[in-house]
């Protein structure tokens, strides 16, 4: 048992942090998913191409595909360093989700092709999986290929495609097999957004981002966009999310903490400071405490790498916490700050309306699956209780 | 390195543990000892002492086994496990820490009787206020006639004071923040009186009334006016070994409620296969494991003597919570049969509420981790 740091992993933090220094003027941190101004939006690709261009997306990566091969704990590591910052990484559906399906199952040549691109950002896919009657039950997807000649025609309807309007690609699922049922005959595709047939609509989300409804009309998709195997697309996806390595959550959560934390020593309610205030104090303890559980939940999961241990519960635990604690979070953010979080940006605002962006955001906590169906993975797969 | 499993050691030892409480303490046996007058099995006892399990994290010098927090973490998630009945947090914890770190050589010699088990030392905190802290100590210390203290007031929920051969009594000599002070006492003292208090734990918890006790002055243990913090570290690594005992007994709770869930069945299915029932034991298997990472995170840095108030803290408020939200849920699962007592869940649901409250309930431990910030 020991949660310490060794004088490299010290040394790669600063490394990190130096990088930070001298790319990300504090100003510049916001989140890239919920923010549509142009000229942030560029910022935020030249910065995560910056981070590209040191294999540090890739960093996990076996250096054959552009990686750095370094352990998961680096990458952990650089999470923190990130989120503490809102550094506005983006892409993670490149380098995230589609690197991660690729090094799961793709063919070796794949591999080879494109993740080098998706390490340095230079192929920038957008999320292509949901369809409107396949969210968490995402095998129950209706989007079809069938090949003809070299070409696959791709025909369907994908939702809540996330950069759709930035993207160079959609990275999606089909049915190639029309005789298949739920997760068998599933095959994963990189589409080019020039291709014909492809058209998106937008919708706006409750965090202030732009997500798309994206229609495929007989696409004619060439053979080479095919990703990993004919009919292999399940496995891949269930596998995928080590693309981005061990994410670093909590980190977002302690800079959160810190910022609110700031404000009830500066600010006073009823004559006195809000952090001399018993009742605020409760609650600063209990988002103290969340920030805990999600700190040590991260930590258990560099633990396990390190051990070899397979994820107990199902590997659900983890997630269940993390997608039910973040509307409680900022929830509690809230009531510490008081009616005045409600205030979008303007003079009145405390905290500069930051608050309130939190409220709405907090509700993005559905990516991957509902916690719903994690906790129904929890109790069958990790508790042994009956389906 | 980030390595949250148990050493090769502390994994022998928990093993060596769970067949031990299983062959001399199984459920049956708690049953009968929560109705004994004395409340523990002075032979289950002898046998952990000759374990070292008594005297685990005593000096070697004293008899003890100088064992780490974390091994005595792994015992007591067994000794939560099993409801073993055993005055070891009080006696071996709290009382023996503290007197082998600060006690007089006089006081030392009780140290190695401590690790054998032949003494019990009760300690004596709380008072009619309930909160836990040196602000409660009101039972006063005064110049006594030998030029000892005499002492007058009352301590409650002073745990396993019947068997006790001494009591460690924190007594108030001074204004605050501290100003109090240890006193070893004997309880058969003239001037000294015990009541028992029935509590829904079944645990045995007594008032003791100082009627104008007089002790000696080498009754004092560390210094004058320094009492809290005295005995603080060794308050500090109980609270983190009431974590364990809860998760342990918490383990024990989610493994019955599942059983039963997968056993019972209604509306013709095992009702652990209805999601209400599941999200139920889901609850518990989550809280339970939160309590389990953070309780260690703690453990960890109490032995590696790094800062740890913050995480102490953070893990006994959320132990607390968690020793009710693992009742509360298993009741759901359990339903009208839970609330029979020929059903074992309730043994679990009894103690939880000792548990809670006993080194600090939630709120208490929430305030002291803003206060740590």
């Amino acid at each position: 048992m020991q949660i310490r740091f060794t004088p490299e992993q010290d040394a790669w933090r600063q490394e990190v942090r130096d990088f930070l220094d001298a790319e990300l003027p504090p100003e510049m941190g916001f989140d890239v998913e919920f923010d549509e101004d142009e000229a942030l939006w560029e910022f935020s690709v030249a910065f995560t191409k910056k981070v590209g261009a040191k294999g540090w997306l890739g960093l996990n990566w076996p250096t054959e595909y552009g990686g750095l091969a370094r352990p998961p704990i680096d990458r952990m590591i650089m999470s923190e360093e990130f989120e503490y910052r809102e550094a506005p990484l983006c892409g993670s559906i490149s380098w995230g989700l589609t690197a991660g399906s690729l090094l799961a199952g793709g063919t070796e040549e794949q591999k080879r092709y494109w993740l080098p691109q998706l390490g340095r950002l230079d192929l920038h896919a957008a999320e292509g999986l949901s369809e409107p009657g396949a969210g968490s039950d995402l095998a129950s997807l209706k989007t079809t290929a069938y090949q003809d000649g070299s070409d696959w025609v791709v025909n369907g309807q994908k939702t809540y495609t996330t950069w759709g309007t930035h993207a160079d690609c959609l990275f999606t699922a089909a049915r190639t097999d029309p005789n298949s049922k739920r997760h068998h005959g599933i095959t994963m595709f990189l589409i080019p957004y020039d291709l014909p047939g492809i058209s998106m609509t937008p919708m706006m989300n409750l965090g202030g981002g732009q997500q798309n409804h994206t229609y495929l009309d007989n696409v004619r998709v060439p053979e080479e966009y095919m990703i990993g195997e004919v009919g292999g697309g399940w496995k891949m996806i269930m596998n995928a999310f080590y693309g981005g390595g061990i994410h670093a959550g909590h980190a977002y959560y302690e800079r959160t903490f810190a910022e609110v934390l700031e404000h009830c020593r500066r600010e006073k309610r009823r004559g006195r400071l809000l952090i001399e205030d018993p009742l605020v104090r409760q609650q600063l303890g209990q988002l103290a405490l969340m920030l805990e559980q999600a700190r040590m939940l991260t930590y258990e999961s560099v633990s396990n790498y390190n051990n070899q241990i397979p994820p107990q519960f199902g590997g659900a635990l983890g997630v269940v916490v993390s997608k039910e604690m973040r509307p409680r979070f900022f929830e509690m953010c809230q009531e510490i700050v008081g009616p005045l979080s409600q205030l979008k940006p303007n003079r009145f605002a405390p905290m500069g309306g930051q608050a309130e962006a939190w409220y709405r955001q907090s509700y993005a906590n559905h990516a991957g699956g509902t916690s719903q169906v994690k906790r129904m993975v929890l109790a069958t797969r990790g508790l042994g209780l009956p389906r | 390195m980030i390595d949250l499993e148990f050493s090769e050691q502390e994994v022998l030892l928990q093993r060596t543990a769970v067949e031990f409480f299983i062959s001399e303490c199984p459920l049956a046996k708690v049953r009968e000892l929560e109705d004994s007058e004395l409340g523990y099995a002075p032979q289950l006892w002898k046998k952990m002492a000759d374990l070292d399990w008594v005297g685990l994290s005593l000096p070697e010098e004293d008899g003890g086994a100088e064992g780490s927090l974390l091994d005595l973490y792994v015992l007591y998630l067994e000794l939560g496990r099993a409801l073993v009945p055993t005055p070891h947090l009080t006696s071996s914890v709290i009382a023996g820490e503290t007197l082998a770190r600060v006690g007089s050589p006089e006081q030392r010699k009780l140290v190695s009787q401590i690790a054998t088990g032949d003494l019990i030392v009760a300690t004596a905190l709380m008072e009619s206020d309930g909160d836990y802290g040196p602000e409660a100590v009101q039972l006063s210390a005064t110049p006594g006639d030998a030029g000892g203290y005499r002492l007058e007031g009352t301590k409650l929920l002073v745990p396993w004071a019947h068997v006790a051969g001494r009591l460690l009594v924190a007594t108030r000599t001074g204004p605050g923040p501290d100003g109090t002070t240890l006193l070893l006492v004997d309880p058969s003292a003239s001037g000294i009186s015990l009541e028992r208090l029935d509590n829904t734990a079944g645990y045995p918890l007594f008032a003791v009334v100082f009627d104008g006790a007089e002790v000696a002055a080498d009754a004092v243990v560390g210094e004058v006016n320094r009492g809290w913090e005295t005995l603080t570290p060794a308050l500090d690594r109980a609270t983190v070994l009431q974590c364990a005992e809860i998760v342990g007994a918490g383990e024990a709770v989610l493994e019955m409620s599942l059983d039963y869930a997968k056993e019972r069945e209604q509306f013709g299915q095992a009702i652990g296969k209805f999601q209400a029932v599941q999200y139920l034991c889901s609850d518990i298997a989550i809280d339970l494991h939160l309590t389990s990472l953070l309780a260690r995170q703690a453990a960890w840095r109490v032995d590696s003597a790094l800062p740890y108030q913050r995480e102490l803290a953070l893990a006994k408020a959320q132990a607390a919570e968690a020793s009710q939200l693992m009742v509360r849920q298993a009741h759901e699962v359990y339903a009208g049969h839970g609330f029979m007592l020929e059903t074992d869940l309730q043994l679990y649901t009894r103690r939880a509420k000792h548990w809670q409250f006993n080194l600090g309930e939630a709120s208490h431990h929430f305030e002291a981790a803003v206060d740590a910030l």
